[in-house]
């Protein structure tokens, strides 16, 4: 018995080594090629670790003169955190209101409008791509900020709705007892007391919705037509396109482009774990 | 005179709340409607219609666009291809999530971090990823023929995208499947951990084996938590672009139903054709939806 419960641990501990080094190896070949040389990345067999070791590629980023690849790339990358940041406000302020209302609120056609509203999280890009892009381009909103920043928030909403709701709804209804018996209205009680008390679901919502912004790639492809509004997606393949800026700086590009939804990912996936578990399954 | 004000304050959200929930509604229902309803209603009609700036005016055409799609032999190859990256990409997402899944299921000191890495790639741009695998399987330079070769599994240096059909989307599917595993394994994680744990002691308590106890107790037990996931990995796979486009550009051996919507619509500005396209990959969304959920859900009360 004891003999088979080593075994057993033995076998947990390389399968566990077998999913990091899977969920985690590709990463490391883009940091591995981003810090050495284009000999260094082109030896064969391969290195497993940069030799010889250089920043040259971080530091050629640093070079923003127009025209040259820093320049793309820093005017993307800001790009991507004005619309990723702003779709996710308006996303998170609007998702608040109205699943609160769902929540709490009684009233006619509740039912129709919640089950219409989800029932879209099934809808997938094709339905509505090419007649969105038609739209942005009757409206004059073609390659502006305002734009894609309305498509992201009407395709994010129905699962920022999702994660909301569900939270809101395991809020015990005593806590706002105490403050409609104190003589507040339903938006006073949002205010004091659903979203104090929400503020992780809160925040797992507005983490994955702002994950899914600066992922987006073909919406940004079709609505933006140059510098002033293409994210850090479209830059990225563009450069990868090309066929010109060499693999190390490629992956360089590639690195800096993760690294802000790395980040997030890595610090609060406490919040993006319970967002996605707490959606999952009802 | 506490009991008068209980009862007030209990009525006050629905006298105040005639209007107040519309209102509060009134944004969502602005977005929904305009950029989701909307777009997917002239989706379905214009399908029917000559959509073309290059070719005007708008007019209908019954079945003129299924018609020209049916014919378009770089189509029927699109829904081929789909076809294998929706098996890849489900079948491997499903198999891979349900082991982590698994294999997470026992809490333990260091899940907290094994979780936090497993998400990373479900957390990153697939675009990002598509060209970090690239030079994963570059044909001269590549990492993964150099260890193939050091294991003596192949002899000499590989082009693994672009010349066989089946290994090209087989390999650009498992970027994807390398991006949704996280997903799959996280809602099946949730579903295994809402199984009582008595059940297990129970079957114990009879002499059930490891092996038994699995099939009978955790895989019928995980079924909703399988079927969401699988659905999840449907919608992503039939939606399959960003690995492709990168990976593969517009070749036609490894083109996806949405590369060759894109190209119908945005290169050759055929609208009407895209319409058409697209209301065929809803319908199959849907269907394909429903027959896993059909399969595979089951309701389960503990």
């Amino acid at each position: 018995m004891g003999r088979r419960r080593g075994l057993q641990r033995v076998a947990r501990v390389v399968l566990i080594a077998v999913i990091l080094v899977w969920s985690t190896f590709p990463i490391y070949w883009a940091l591995n090629t981003s810090f050495t040389t284009l000999s260094g990345a082109q030896s064969v067999p391969a290195h497993f670790v940069p030799s010889p070791f250089t920043a040259h590629n971080y530091r050629t980023l640093l070079n923003t003169s127009a025209g040259g690849v820093g320049n793309q790339f820093w005017r993307s990358f800001l790009n991507s955190t004005i619309e990723s940041g702003l779709a996710t406000v308006l996303t998170v302020a609007i998702a608040l209101f109205a699943a609160y209302a769902f929540a709490r609120l009684e009233f006619r056609g509740k039912r129709v409008i919640l089950v219409v509203v989800l029932a879209t999280l099934l809808l997938p890009v094709y339905a509505t791509l090419i007649p969105l892009y038609r739209i942005m381009s009757n409206v004059h909103l073609v390659n502006t900020y305002l734009g894609i920043v309305l498509v992201y928030t009407s395709g994010f909403l129905p699962l920022a709705i999702w994660i909301m709701y569900n939270y809101f709804a395991s809020v015990p209804r005593e806590l706002e007892e105490a403050a409609f018996v104190d003589g507040a209205t339903p938006v006073i009680a949002l205010w004091r007391v659903m979203i104090p008390v929400s503020l992780p679901g809160i925040a797992a919502t507005a983490i994955i919705v702002f994950l899914m912004g600066w992922a987006q790639f073909i919406f940004p492809l079709v609505l933006s037509s140059d510098l002033t509004t293409q994210p850090v997606t479209v830059i990225v393949a563009a450069l990868n396109g090309q066929r010109i800026v060499p693999f190390t700086l490629l992956n360089a590009i590639g690195v800096l482009a993760a690294a802000l939804p790395a980040v997030i990912a890595l610090v609060l996936n406490r919040y993006i774990v319970q967002g996605v578990m707490a959606g999952s399954i009802k | 005179m506490s009991g008068e004000s209980v009862s007030t304050g209990r009525k006050r959200p629905r006298r105040s709340g005639r209007f107040l929930p519309y209102i509060l509604l009134s944004p969502l229902v602005l977005f929904i409607g305009a950029l989701a309803l909307y777009p997917t209603i002239v989706t379905t009609v214009q399908a029917f219609f000559t959509v073309n700036p290059l070719d005007p005016p708008t007019r209908f055409a019954g079945l003129a666009n299924f018609r020209a799609l049916w014919h378009n032999p770089f189509v029927r190859e699109s829904a081929a291809n789909t076809v294998l990256y929706i098996i890849v990409g489900v079948g491997l997402s499903t198999l891979f999530g349900l082991g982590m899944a698994l294999v997470l299921q026992r809490r333990s000191h260091w899940r907290g971090v094994i979780l936090a890495l497993i998400v990373l790639p479900w957390a990153l741009p697939a675009v990002v990823e598509a060209v970090i695998w690239g030079w994963i399987y570059d044909p001269t330079f590549g990492v993964l023929n150099s260890v193939l070769k050091s294991l003596g599994i192949i002899n000499g240096y590989h082009v693994w995208i672009g010349i066989g059909r089946v290994v090209s989307i087989v390999l650009i599917e498992l970027v994807q499947v390398w991006q949704i595993t996280p997903l799959a394994a996280l809602l099946i994680l949730a579903a295994l951990q809402s199984i009582p744990q008595e059940l297990y002691e129970a079957a114990r308590v009879d002499g059930a084996g490891r092996w038994e106890m699995f099939r009978r107790i955790t895989l019928p037990l995980v079924r909703p938590g399988l079927a969401v996931a699988m659905v999840e990995s449907l919608i992503l796979s039939l939606n399959v672009f960003d690995q492709v486009y990168v990976l593969n550009g517009f070749a036609p051996g490894g083109a996806s139903i949405m590369l060759q919507t894109y190209q119908i619509s945005f290169n050759n500005l055929n609208f009407g054709q895209g319409y058409a396209l697209s209301l065929l990959a809803t319908f199959a969304t849907m269907l394909l939806s429903l027959l896993i959920l059909a399969v595979v859900y089951r309701r389960v009360e503990f």
